[in-house]
């Protein structure tokens, strides 16, 4: 209880974390294992993944066990791990042209270079509850059918960008490898603004979805005068080789794959300064299967662009988005502060008290630190 | 172009960050039970750096301005010994430190010529054929929602 100015109450503290703790790990229903959770709340063990900023599946599955299904909470209990863990290495720059595509969608285009790749989604059913007693009956196996043959193309289509770009309808942001700053790290420097472009992207990377999603709605409903028209370009989900530099030969070397997300937003460009001849386009990806959130960041990346400089949304992006700040902050409400509260009761009391007195609107002194 | 393909192309000979990449993709028994029979054959290896749990910070160069950015970071773990006076080094992603350890052990054989039956390279073509096998069926299963919407 280091926070509050209260002490004690150990026995209490334990009796309910005991309480917990009995009801999760010994409640009579079979133990969920790391792979039950893996195989059957993938999407839960990715957003974990995502906002805790650590990429490993296992941590994030047995996170989620021990914050009993709660993101935000399991997100928190990576991140810490993670803060205890060294650094071994930093890789080499991943190409997202690399990304062996286990879906791929442009809605922006019918035929955009490379298959249309639904892959795994219910994006184009309707969806219902449903409450089995045990599992389905199995579903009619595509994979018994002969597949079309496989190209490079299909595993790591062209992007829809490039095809734009050789249209020349796309404004060019590529100033050769002169202009390659080196990338800021959020995870030991928190980002203030203004920011450069890699702390906003690793930001936003680790962001918590709902905030992101929820900030991305706000700035197309255009309370702050920015309002978007925007088209979804690339939507990926793949896997991505990892390199790191062989330290006896100092060549690249791959260690292994992550799984992330790639989004790209078109915005039709309309300002009065700006090129309405061409489009621009902002650049979204987080780790793992989390769409929302990288449609969210691309939108967000390409509004940062084009109005960052201009109103709140740079702060918005970097003060407000991360799960950790909010939630943690909000979490410490629940902590006592019943000295806080305690004082603010004894203005009002003083106050009453005052009031008493001949003048009907007595001044107040301000609380400590607060005088002007 | 996937880590198997790569080797396939290759024809069987691997360079070291091939071979380093295959072994990093092997089970941990597979590297476990080849690495014994490599350490039954001479002396034990000097650990030069015990296997270590830590992270590799992830940076992407997005596609739009080609600037870098850190995604996050990966968890990973790596190990280096000494076999024959030989260096040899691991780095493979999870915390299994038993499989560093020993992918560690392999990478020195490799490099010492203590792997005189071959055992290395046979792991190396079984790993990329069975990436090459998970591949194609995972294709099998993705193939068929390939989509050609009709405009209205």
């Amino acid at each position: 209880m280091g926070y509050s100015g209260v002490r004690g109450g150990m026995s209490a503290i334990l009796a309910a974390e005991g309480l917990v703790r009995r009801a999760r790990d010994h409640a009579a229903t079979p133990w969920a294992s790391t792979e039950q959770i893996l195989l059957r709340f993938r999407l839960a063990v990715d957003r974990i993944m995502g906002e805790a900023g650590l990429y490993d599946e296992a941590i994030a599955a047995d996170a989620f066990r021990q914050a009993e299904g709660d993101v935000l909470e399991a997100a928190h209990l990576v991140r810490a791990h993670r803060s205890t863990l060294p650094r071994l290495a930093v890789s080499e720059p991943v190409e997202p042209a690399e990304m062996v595509v286990l879906r791929r969608i442009v809605s922006a285009h019918r035929t955009p270079g490379g298959p249309q790749l639904l892959g795994r989604t219910t994006d184009y059913t309707g969806r219902l509850l449903e409450r089995p007693d045990g599992p389905p009956p199995a579903a009619d196996d595509a994979g018994a059918q002969v597949p079309p043959e496989r190209t490079c193309e299909q595993r790591h289509p062209g992007r829809f960008s490039d095809l734009l770009r050789e249209l020349d309808l796309l404004v060019e942001h590529r100033h050769g490898t002169a202009a390659d700053p080196e990338p800021v790290d959020v995870a030991r420097e928190p980002a203030r603004p203004p920011a450069p472009r890699s702390a906003v992207l690793a930001s936003m990377a680790r962001a918590e979805t709902g905030a992101l999603v929820g900030l991305w709605y706000r700035s197309i409903l255009g309370p702050d005068g920015a309002v978007h028209e925007v088209t979804l370009g690339e939507l990926r989900h793949g896997r991505l080789p990892l390199r790191v530099i062989h330290p006896h030969t100092g060549n690249p070397v791959v260690v292994g794959v992550f799984r992330a997300t790639e989004a790209e937003a078109i915005e039709d460009l309309d300002g009065a300064d700006e090129d309405r001849t061409r489009f621009d386009i902002g650049y979204g990806m987080c780790f793992g299967h989390n769409e929302r959130k990288a449609i969210a960041m691309a939108n967000l990346d390409i509004a940062h662009r084009r109005f960052g400089d201009e109103g709140s949304l740079e702060q918005l992006l970097l003060l407000t988005t991360d799960g950790l700040d909010s939630g943690g902050f909000l979490e410490h409400l629940k902590l006592p502060h019943y000295v806080t509260f305690r004082s603010m009761m004894d203005r009002k009391l003083a106050g009453r008290e005052a009031r008493g007195t001949d003048d009907p609107n007595p001044r107040l002194p301000e609380p400590f630190g607060k005088e002007c | 172009m996937a880590i198997g393909e790569r080797a396939m192309l290759s024809n069987g000979r691997l360079s070291r960050e091939e071979r380093c990449a295959l072994l990093a993709a092997a089970t941990a028994d597979e590297l476990i039970e080849l690495a014994d029979i490599c350490l039954a054959e001479g002396p034990d290896p000097v650990v030069v750096v015990a296997p270590e749990v830590g992270c590799v910070s992830a940076q992407v160069r997005e596609p739009i301005v080609r600037q870098r950015f850190l995604i996050g970071d990966v968890l990973a773990c790596r190990a280096e010994v000494e076999l024959d006076g030989v260096r040899g080094w691991a780095m493979r992603l999870g915390d299994d430190r038993a499989a560093a350890l020993a992918m560690a052990v392999l990478d020195a054989a490799a490099e010492s010529g203590r792997d005189a039956a071959g055992g290395i390279a046979r792991l190396c073509e079984r790993v990329a054929a069975r990436m090459r096998c998970e591949e194609a069926e995972e294709w099998a299963q993705l193939a068929p929602t390939i989509v050609e919407f009709e405009e209205l």
